[in-house]
């Protein structure tokens, strides 16, 4: 990794993120009905949407590692599939929180939430598989078959509200979006920081990977 | 034409295997009919109409949780016994393997529910006239073959771990949900004669789609899973 590419993206992330906290409680306004609560909508949105992107970046980069065969993009597969775990993780998190004022309970089965929690569950199988294989090829070659297996669940759980009438709010629709002009700032601005903050952990996790592959190339050499 | 009398002898070989131990069809169908007793006791014994949507789901978990037990043994095998390098060392295509195995699945694993699905009947439905069993059928089928091709790859892919069998459930569950989902929920209209059967035409299409996405991924990707 260039150090200098890694400072640019800090900064970066370091600035998006301090406006996204400053749209999301002092620049939109406070909702009417459900009050300083639904500011947690900002962060829930955009931390929702990077999982998305994470294990679409999963199956490409699965794709390319069979289709290739270069370590980098197995590293780069692995690396996505966890910082989405961890995202999606929190999107499981803050959800519940909303919910809880919104709907009056913190969870139930209803199409959205219980997608959500499936793709979840499928990218903890895909960590588990990884941990599970010793040699590192054949690790490569499993992880990356079940990328792309995994990732035909996720458009279902993007479209679980369309298809289905649920009682998870649709925020982005063909015909527009039903927020004020105010919060719409917020949002996008919580959705360029997390998004910013996921490539920067991904340049970290990626430069992790290559550096435990550089200490086996040298344990490998010891003989050890 | 030769392809397919490649993926026949396989097919053959594992039916042969099969009849002469009888080991995985008995266990599978022992496994169903106490999974079935068992929710029984779960659920209590009060048969009323609304019973359907529940018995519909009890009758999806015990063939998922049978199929389990049949999709691991198919690779088991093969690999312990040394039986896959003979496969591979084979003048075939990795994907005519595949083929194989889903076929040898899909045929024990059909075979068992064809036997259950009676008791099951006699078990949970009280009216079971005008229930339209062609239809009832084709969704075991569609489900079936949704199993069958992404449950063979990931057996493929769970067999090679170091948790081998244990792995199969966690890769597999989370990935046939939305066929397990159809399998439910166009069961329990199919199960009331009462339905009209156009409401199953939705989930077919769901469970048609699944499948044809599961066999194309695992037909393209099969060959990965075997480079040894």
């Amino acid at each position: 990794m260039k150090r200098n590419n890694f400072i640019a993206v800090l900064a970066a992330a370091f600035v998006t993120m301090m406006f996204a906290i400053y749209a999301a409680f002092i620049f939109a306004p406070e909702e009417q009905t459900m009050g300083i609560v639904q500011r947690i909508f900002y962060f829930h949105i955009a931390l929702a949407w990077v999982p998305y992107l994470a294990f679409l970046i999963v199956c490409i980069a699965s794709i390319l590692y069979l289709t290739k065969r270069e370590t980098k993009w197995d590293q780069l597969a692995a690396g996505s599939a966890e910082i989405g775990v961890v995202f999606d993780t929190l999107v499981l998190i803050t959800g519940p929180f909303w919910a809880r004022v919104a709907w009056g309970y913190y969870w139930t089965w209803e199409p959205r939430l219980t997608t959500s929690l499936i793709v979840w569950l499928l990218y903890i199988a895909y960590i588990l598989l990884r941990r599970s294989v010793g040699e590192h090829d054949k690790r490569a070659r499993f992880a990356a078959v079940f990328g792309i297996v995994a990732f035909v669940s996720v458009p279902i759980n993007f479209m679980a509200i369309r298809w289905w009438r649920t009682i998870h709010p649709l925020i982005l629709k063909s015909t527009g979006m039903e927020l004020s002009a105010n919060m719409r700032v917020a949002m996008f601005a919580s959705i360029i920081a997390f998004t910013v903050l996921y490539i920067l952990f991904l340049q970290l996790r990626v430069a992790v990977e290559n550096s435990n592959e550089e200490l086996e190339k040298l344990k490998d050499e010891i003989g050890s | 034409m030769d392809y397919l009398k490649k993926v026949f002898a396989i097919v053959e070989k594992d039916i042969i295997s099969e009849l002469r131990t009888k080991e995985l069809f008995t266990s599978m169908l022992v496994f169903v009919l106490l999974t079935l007793v068992i929710f029984n006791f779960a659920f209590g014994q009060d048969t009323q109409a609304d019973m359907v949507d529940l018995a519909s789901g009890i009758l999806w978990v015990a063939f998922l949780f049978a199929s389990i037990l049949g999709l691991n043994r198919s690779f088991v095998h093969e690999k312990d016994e040394g039986c896959m390098d003979g496969l591979m060392l084979c003048p075939v295509d990795r994907s005519a393997i595949y083929i194989a195995k889903v076929i040898g699945n899909l045929i024990f694993i059909s075979i068992v529910e064809l036997i259950t699905v009676p008791i099951f009947v006699l078990f949970f439905i009280k009216d079971a006239a005008g229930i339209n069993f062609l239809f009832f059928a084709l969704i075991i089928f569609l489900s079936n073959l949704g199993i069958s091709a992404i449950g063979t790859l990931l057996s493929a892919i769970s067999i090679n771990t170091r948790a081998r069998d244990l792995m199969m459930p966690i890769l597999f569950f989370p990935v046939i949900v939305p066929v397990l989902i159809s399998a439910v929920k166009s069961s329990s209209v199919i199960l009331v004669a009462s339905n009209p059967i156009t409401d199953v035409y939705a989930w077919l299409q769901v469970l048609v789609v699944y499948d044809m996405i599961f066999l194309l991924i695992s037909y393209l990707t099969f060959e990965y899973i075997l480079e040894e």
